[in-house]
């Protein structure tokens, strides 16, 4: 069975966090818990213009959730087995055996497994299984009003986009190998190289 | 200082005495059994291995609390393959089963003392595995640069094999003032180390309390150079590391390594000089129960900081 993934036009993406609010809504998701969450990444230096000097700036957004890695951490960690790969390699919870020993979540570069301390157990994005039954797009994926998100076959995402997934603030991919394509910002730094901060630290 | 992991904290602390003082109980025997007998030193050293039964217990429970759905507790024991998380918890459980069926057994001396010896031996192979497995639980999340690191396994088992010698000294002296406290009770003329400690059982303290105070000292250098070594790699690590490196410093840090300082050092040096004056029995138990306090004070800080360093690469 072919294997699904995320990609994202960074691009495109003004960080309007539409993607971040449907999928909250559709998983009715309580405060605390934000599957898809969109990083502002800026930074800047200054540039010597003649005898002026002028702010050289950057900002990026990048819209995340679980990436249903290749080699998931979490899937490896979990005690339980709550934590499993179906089929089409979409990485969810089975919260009928699911302890909450919050492993998962110490493990994840990506904080896709979430607690809530309303159930005990952990929560993640099953990338909108119910409706991609229906033939239907992920709740995210519908709901990007300027089509930055894209989902499907990751061979295919990456045959189109390429294989891009290390790009700043994400983590090295070589830790978890997201099925994940990034089409890179005209500034975005690469993973391990940038010069940058995440300016929206309480949001993610 | 960070306690939200307090759990875990106790958890981690108890279960890493516990094997110590086992196999340094081990060690007693294997070293000793020579000059002493295996029989002279079971009269001395049983009633420290009956103490930590209880100690190893105390910390399964309290690890409980770490979990937030205890009706799916069983589910643990089903990732044994992958997960060093079911590991720990498959060895936690077999050390304190295996545990409790040699005190059992050394209780009632059922058995000969060669089948205990072998059950002992398992008992601590399994221990050892289980303070192995612990440590990987930290050392196996390539995402956490300040646990992914041979630093885990080196302070775990330090703290493991200092806590254990400290509290089996403790627990010695303690047996020693609990006779001597009977004795004066039911009267006995000689109620001190003279009386009711025979001459060769207390050559053996002797021994042993010196054995512990060298191994503190021992162990507290090796933990001072692990906490040197670490914080060095952690400062040339990138952000992350960076992150966590900042949390071994300030005053919650300095008071870890001045509680194990004095008990791994000073005390313990007392503890060496004094162990062979047979007049000394109060002294030396508060010695040696003060140098173990100290010491559990400090590893209770320095677990506490563990937790505290948890900074993961990403978002």
């Amino acid at each position: 069975m072919e294997k699904l993934g995320f990609s994202f036009d960074q691009t495109l993406c003004n960080g309007c966090k539409a993607c971040s609010i449907a999928c909250k809504d559709k998983h009715d998701l309580p405060v605390g818990i934000t599957w898809r969450r969109v990083a502002e990444y800026a930074g800047g230096t200054w540039q010597q213009d003649g005898d002026t000097f002028v702010p050289n700036v950057f900002s990026y957004f990048t819209s995340m959730s679980c990436n249903h890695c290749e080699d998931p951490i979490c899937v490896k960690v979990c005690p339980t087995t709550a934590m499993h790969v179906g089929e089409d390699g979409i990485v969810s919870i089975d919260e009928d055996k699911c302890v909450g020993c919050r492993y998962c979540e110490w493990a994840c570069p990506y904080s896709a497994p979430q607690f809530n301390p309303g159930t005990g157990h952990m929560s993640k994005c099953d990338m909108c299984a119910d409706y991609r039954a229906e033939g239907e797009d992920p709740a995210c994926v519908a709901a990007c009003p300027s089509r930055a998100l894209g989902w499907g076959p990751i061979d295919d995402l990456r045959a189109k986009h390429g294989t891009l997934a290390g790009v700043e603030p994400l983590p090295d991919p070589a830790l978890t190998r997201p099925r994940l394509v990034i089409i890179p910002h005209r500034d975005a730094q690469m993973t391990g190289h940038g010069t940058g901060a995440i300016v929206n630290p309480e949001e993610l | 200082m960070n306690v939200h992991e307090l759990p875990m904290i106790l958890f981690t602390i108890l279960a890493q005495m516990s094997v110590g003082a086992f196999v340094v109980l081990g060690i007693i025997q294997i070293v000793a059994a020579r000059r002493f007998g295996s029989a002279a030193i079971d009269k001395v050293t049983d009633p420290a291995l009956f103490a930590i039964g209880p100690v190893m217990v105390l910390g399964l429970i309290v690890s409980m609390f770490h979990m937030n759905d205890l009706t799916n507790t069983l589910n643990v024991l089903r990732h044994f393959d992958s997960s060093w998380l079911t590991r720990e918890i498959v060895f936690g459980s077999a050390f304190a089963g295996l545990g409790f069926v040699f005190a059992f057994l050394q209780w009632k001396k059922w058995g000969s003392t060669r089948q205990r010896q072998a059950l002992a031996l398992v008992t601590a192979a399994v221990g050892l595995m289980l303070v192995t497995s612990m440590s990987m639980i930290y050392y196996s999340l390539i995402t956490v640069p300040a646990w992914h690191t041979l630093a885990t396994p080196a302070q775990f088992f330090t703290t493991t094999f200092l806590l254990g010698a400290l509290a089996v000294g403790a627990a010695l002296m303690g047996t020693v003032m609990w006779r001597i406290k009977v004795a004066a009770r039911a009267g006995t003329a000689a109620a001190d180390t003279e009386g009711v400690v025979d001459p060769d059982s207390r050559k053996l303290l002797t021994s042993i309390l010196k054995g512990i105070g060298i191994a503190a000292v021992v162990l507290l250098g090796v933990e001072f150079i692990i906490i040197a070594l670490h914080i060095s790699n952690l400062a040339g690590g990138g952000a992350v590391a960076g992150e966590s490196v900042a949390v071994f410093s300030g005053g919650w840090f300095i008071a870890r390594l001045v509680l194990v300082f004095l008990g791994a050092g000073l005390l313990s040096v007392f503890v060496y000089r004094y162990a062979s004056s047979s007049k000394m029995a109060r002294p030396l138990a508060i010695l040696a129960t003060s140098a173990f306090a100290l010491v559990l004070a400090g590893e209770f800080i320095g677990r506490s900081q563990f937790y505290g360093s948890m900074f993961r690469i990403g978002m």
